[in-house]
């Protein structure tokens, strides 16, 4: 059954096509996601999930079919603007050099803005992180932390997308419980969110719409499991 | 002043200094014999084919010879410059010939039209040695460039990528590895720089003054060649690098699948 989808229709594709090295990973699929909606891609590991997400932020070309944005091909819009409006946040993201707080604000600086310390500060606790993480090299972070830093630094782009692989990987289950909580706040404030996993009860939990990916083609989820 | 001719029968003599070499490999197992026999083979065979070319070429000066000759060196560079490097996204030989030549232009141009001005201005007893001084360290430069930029691209690719993600242009996404590249390219060149003279005279000078030059003419002949090699270094190492640039991202800001990774499918 679905559910209601209010708004426009956000980030969608058709057809998206990609085989490599004689592996088809994605099989004419068409994805959908509105904003105020998470969409929840599981399947087992090796299934074309990641390529999706990949493929959707426009950071690996599909041998055939489009990826549109408000109804506007990706192609017609510089890479750079639909990067900003559609976030992607990898599984195990890479920190770069610096601090937490230079990291945070990695989006605004490449534009040639700067990112008060107060704005970051106030990412921070969006992913339940304390301020004081701001002055912290991020590369000694952990895993989980790490991961709340990625999603802080995505989110700094102020975008209407969210791209999430694997997003509560490497956390606890209580950091998890706060990330997920974030997600849902996100999409209560209009976000639309794509998240990729193999937890089937993290979607749930979400009130997400559940797609499984199965060998490139992407359908209905099974019945819960969880 | 004099000078001393080495006579064919004492240029032989050093023949027994490769001999020198072969022993040590031997006696400490290097399994280098083979190898230092045909280099050197290889070195007298070469410098006596340059020996006659060169004499050649000073007898029958002419612009059509000098070309021929600065082309030669130019394609051996850059097609030395573009082997052996690993992970690149593309064939290297063109983009090392545009990076060598710009280099050699750059330093070579200026020098040859206002500093050192020969009669006639194609004289090749000039440009020939310094034309070679430059293209040689441009092809290492180069070689070094697209050999540092083509790995780190490689094994930092999820940074790459991670930057790309948040909006950064593919200058601002290889900004990291493009200076840590170029910073590489030239520290031979700079430390070459700083410690002229106190090291070891450098190649240009010692042979003027070993032909007699008067010390003082020679230091200035070398500050022209050093400055020069800065400014090949320099701009050589630029155009390589924006040139690997090219080749690993595509039209649309993505890293290029065959410079990376394959999609990471966890």
């Amino acid at each position: 059954m679905e559910p209601p989808r209010p708004g426009p229709p956000r980030l969608t594709a058709t057809g998206l096509t990609l085989s490599r090295g004689g592996r088809r990973l994605l099989d004419a699929v068409d994805f959908r996601v509105d904003a105020r909606e998470v969409v929840c891609v599981e399947g087992p590991s090796g299934c074309g999930k990641s390529t999706l997400l990949r493929v959707l932020a426009t950071l690996l070309e599909a041998d055939a079919g489009e990826v549109f944005l408000d109804g506007v091909a990706a192609h017609a819009l510089p890479p750079r603007l639909f990067r900003r409006r559609v976030a992607y946040v990898p599984q195990q993201a890479p920190m770069l050099d610096g601090t937490v707080a230079d990291n945070v604000a990695t989006g605004p600086r490449l534009r040639g803005e700067r990112l008060a310390p107060a704005s970051v500060a106030q990412r921070l606790l969006q992913v339940g992180l304390d301020a004081a993480f701001a002055d912290r090299r991020a590369r000694e972070l952990s895993g989980g932390e790490r991961q709340r830093v990625a999603l802080a630094r995505a989110l700094a782009n102020e975008p209407e997308i969210l791209l999430l692989d694997e997003p509560t990987a490497a956390l606890d289950a209580r950091a998890a419980e706060v990330v997920l909580e974030r997600v849902r706040a996100l999409c209560r404030e209009g976000l639309g969110v794509v998240v990729v996993s193999h937890e089937p009860a993290h979607a749930i939990a979400l009130g997400a719409l559940r797609r499984a990916m199965r060998e490139g083609r992407l359908g209905p989820a099974e019945e819960a499991r969880a | 002043m004099s000078y001393v001719e080495v006579p064919l029968a004492r240029l032989s003599l050093v023949a027994l200094l490769v001999a020198v070499a072969v022993a040590v490999s031997f006696r400490a197992r290097l399994d280098l014999e083979r190898s230092i026999l045909w280099a050197s083979a290889r070195g007298v065979a070469q410098l006596l084919a340059v020996g006659y070319a060169l004499r050649l070429l000073f007898a029958h000066e002419h612009v059509a010879s000098l070309a021929a000759a600065l082309t030669a060196m130019l394609l051996v560079a850059a097609w030395t410059a573009s082997r052996r490097v690993e992970h690149a996204p593309a064939a290297l030989f063109l983009p090392a010939l545009a990076a060598i030549g710009a280099g050699g232009l750059i330093a070579l141009v200026p020098v040859f039209a206002l500093v050192i001005v020969p009669t006639p201005w194609y004289s090749g007893r000039y440009v020939i040695p310094i034309a070679g001084m430059m293209l040689s360290n441009a092809m290492n430069v180069v070689a070094l460039t697209f050999e540092r930029i083509f790995a780190s691209a490689r094994s930092e690719a999820p940074v790459i990528e991670q930057l790309l993600a948040l909006g950064a242009s593919p200058e601002q996404a290889l900004h990291a590895q493009v200076r840590s590249a170029l910073r590489a390219a030239m520290t031979p060149t700079l430390n070459g720089l700083l410690t002229v003279g106190l090291v070891a005279l450098p190649g240009m000078m010692t042979g003027q003054i070993v032909s007699g030059i008067d010390p003082g003419s020679a230091v200035r002949y070398q500050l022209v060649v050093l400055f020069q090699l800065a400014a090949v270094a320099a701009t050589s190492g630029w155009v390589a690098a924006t040139l690997s640039r090219r080749m690993l991202f595509t039209a649309r800001a993505q890293l290029r699948p065959d410079g990376a990774p394959p999609p990471g499918e966890r």
